[in-house]
């Protein structure tokens, strides 16, 4: 049987608060899985659990009740996290360090040395595009910059999971066009990646699966397809009709029991309108 | 991902974290003040070239070593506060932590950067130090000799001796040793206060009341103990002290190496011992308060 990349079994998670005797329910009862290979978005509000989950999920918070494991092993134990490479939200490195110094304080500590770090370095640099800025310090480096090396540390010891908080926030749209190319290349590559956004239109582009949390419970979980399918419409898309074409598609309308519901113009997307105005070269 | 096998403790992930702490340390200027004890020493000389070179050497010793004692134990306490809060406030914790790394590696790799620049520096004080002492040692000598036109050979050659055995001798490198072992147990006490202070200005608060405690504390008992009111509630709180505070007066060694005093190799090795033993304690503290604490 095939571990899950992830799973979180009954997980809850409660702080206490200081002087006080009302505690705050960060989780409650929290159940999903991730399959390997799998794109899975976890979304919600702000405070509705997200992040906690990820701590839980990397041991860097225990939990209250239940368990959380990765690749079957629970994520209490160090080992668990072997083959995991994490981009916390807005990530703030060692300012001081190179961006070259960087991934190889990062690597280091996953137990690369030598050639084949240096040569993972190479190849991580022109992946996220900042072979130019390696040797410039991260006090110099742009937000859109430090989340593009936060991503290639995520990557140094090229890792089976990947857990990404908030990968795209304060990016501008190339920049967040850049990131989801690269998870889709994760995806093809099969390495499993658990994100969290609160930008939903850029979730629905690259996950397969999603979570939805609120007031730390799961409100709805599955396959994104299956979400936000509606069962009972189908959408056509013409190209080079003519009037002629969409007045017999009415009258054949008219002698069933189908409804037109919306007949409109198809629109490109603001992102895409920026993208091509910015830089021409874009493919389509 | 390669097959590489994990280790539940790796030299190579702790020496990756000291030596990012030490290069931290180092960029963010925490050299900044052995000019301090530079200009010092320099401050120092000019103004004991007044008194004969006896008073000369002993006050430029004691001065120099007292010096090199506070500013390392200064900077143990104020290099260590920083180093958790800083990696907490900025999240740079997260990313360490998220990788195969148990906090007692990365505690052990943020007190070995420390231990690292404490070493560097005292090195640095030390050859300071000893460069003044030559310097100075020659600049009296040429004097001596261009003053002895009057002298025998044997007043001249002991007049010399007198003078060499003033200046630098190898007694002194066991008073620089045992400077270090303090600042290191002042290091990890530190960052064991860091794993449960609120902020890096209590750590430091903290430690300069330890710091005068454990100075202060054996002057104390001993003055207690020897009246004769002192009951079992004087006895019990002195023993707490003793207990929590660490003391420090038993590294106070220096007054024997400015008198000229040779430290004994027994109580050189007991004052190490002491030392790496209180580092050690505290440290296994700082582990058990950091292992559960929530990021």
């Amino acid at each position: 049987m095939i571990k899950p990349a992830v799973s979180v079994r009954g997980l809850t998670k409660v702080f206490p608060t200081p002087f006080r005797r009302e505690r705050i329910v960060a989780i409650r009862d929290l159940n999903l899985e991730v399959a390997p290979g799998q794109v899975y978005g976890l979304l919600g509000p702000n405070g509705s659990g997200k992040s906690t989950t990820l701590k839980i999920i990397l041991g860097l918070v225990p939990p209250s009740s239940g368990s959380t494991a990765i690749f079957g092993r629970d994520s209490r134990e160090v080992r668990s996290r072997e083959a995991v490479g994490f981009l916390p939200e807005s990530p703030y490195f060692y300012k001081y360090l190179t961006g070259i110094e960087t991934l190889q304080f990062f690597g280091k500590l996953c137990g690369l040395r030598g050639v084949s770090l240096r040569s993972r370095i190479d190849k991580l640099l022109t992946l996220v595009g900042l072979e130019s800025a390696r040797d410039r310090r991260l006090s110099s480096y742009s937000k859109g910059m430090l989340q593009r090396i936060g991503l290639a540390q995520a990557l140094i010891q090229e890792p089976k999971l990947v857990v990404l908080d908030e990968p795209t926030a304060g990016v501008d749209p190339v920049g967040t066009r850049e990131i989801h190319d690269l998870i889709l290349d994760l995806k093809r590559r099969g390495i499993t990646v658990l994100l969290t956004s609160h930008l939903l239109a850029q979730v629905q582009k690259i996950c397969d699966c999603v979570g939805i949390l609120a007031n730390g419970a799961l409100i709805r979980e599955g396959r994104l397809a299956d979400l936000l399918a509606i069962e009972n419409q189908t959408e056509l898309t013409l190209e080079n009709t003519t009037p002629e074409v969409l007045a017999q598609i009415q009258a054949a309308l008219e002698n069933s029991p189908a409804r037109l519901v919306e007949q409109r113009q198809p629109q490109t997307t603001l992102e895409r309108l920026f993208l091509d105005a910015t830089n021409p070269s874009t493919d389509q | 991902m390669s097959d590489r096998k994990y280790r539940p403790f790796s030299l190579l992930r702790v020496v990756a974290l000291a030596g990012n702490t030490f290069t931290g340390l180092v960029r963010l200027k925490a050299f900044y003040f052995l000019l301090l004890f530079a200009l010092l020493l320099i401050g120092s000389s000019a103004f004991l070239a007044q008194i004969s070179f006896q008073e000369e050497f002993q006050v430029l010793k004691d001065i120099s070593l007292g010096a090199m004692s506070i500013f390392t134990s200064l900077l143990a306490i104020a290099a260590t506060a920083q180093l958790l809060p800083r990696d907490l406030e900025e999240r740079t914790i997260y990313t360490i932590l998220a990788r195969p790394v148990p906090r007692y590696e990365y505690l052990a790799g943020k007190l070995g950067g420390v231990l690292l620049l404490l070493a560097v520096s005292l090195l640095a004080m030390a050859a300071a130090f000893f460069a003044l002492l030559f310097v100075r040692e020659k600049i009296l000598l040429a004097g001596m000799l261009g003053h002895s036109a009057g002298l025998r050979a044997a007043e001249l050659q002991a007049a010399v001796r007198s003078l060499h055995a003033s200046a630098f001798n190898a007694d002194l490198l066991p008073g620089i040793a045992i400077i270090y072992v303090k600042a290191a147990l002042l290091a990890s006490l530190t960052l064991f206060v860091s794993t449960f202070a609120t902020s890096n200005l209590f750590t430091v608060f903290v430690m300069v009341f330890v710091y005068f405690i454990g100075h202060l504390q054996s002057t104390a008992r001993d003055y207690w103990l020897a009246q004769d009111g002192s009951g079992w509630i004087a006895k019990s709180f002195l023993a707490l002290v003793a207990l929590v505070f660490p003391d420090l007066q038993r590294f106070d060694l220096l007054d024997n190496v400015v008198a000229g005093r040779v430290i004994p190799g027994s109580l050189f090795a007991q004052t190490v011992l002491l030392g790496c033993i209180y580092t050690s304690i505290y440290f296994f503290f700082a582990w058990v308060a950091f292992q559960g604490k929530e990021l």
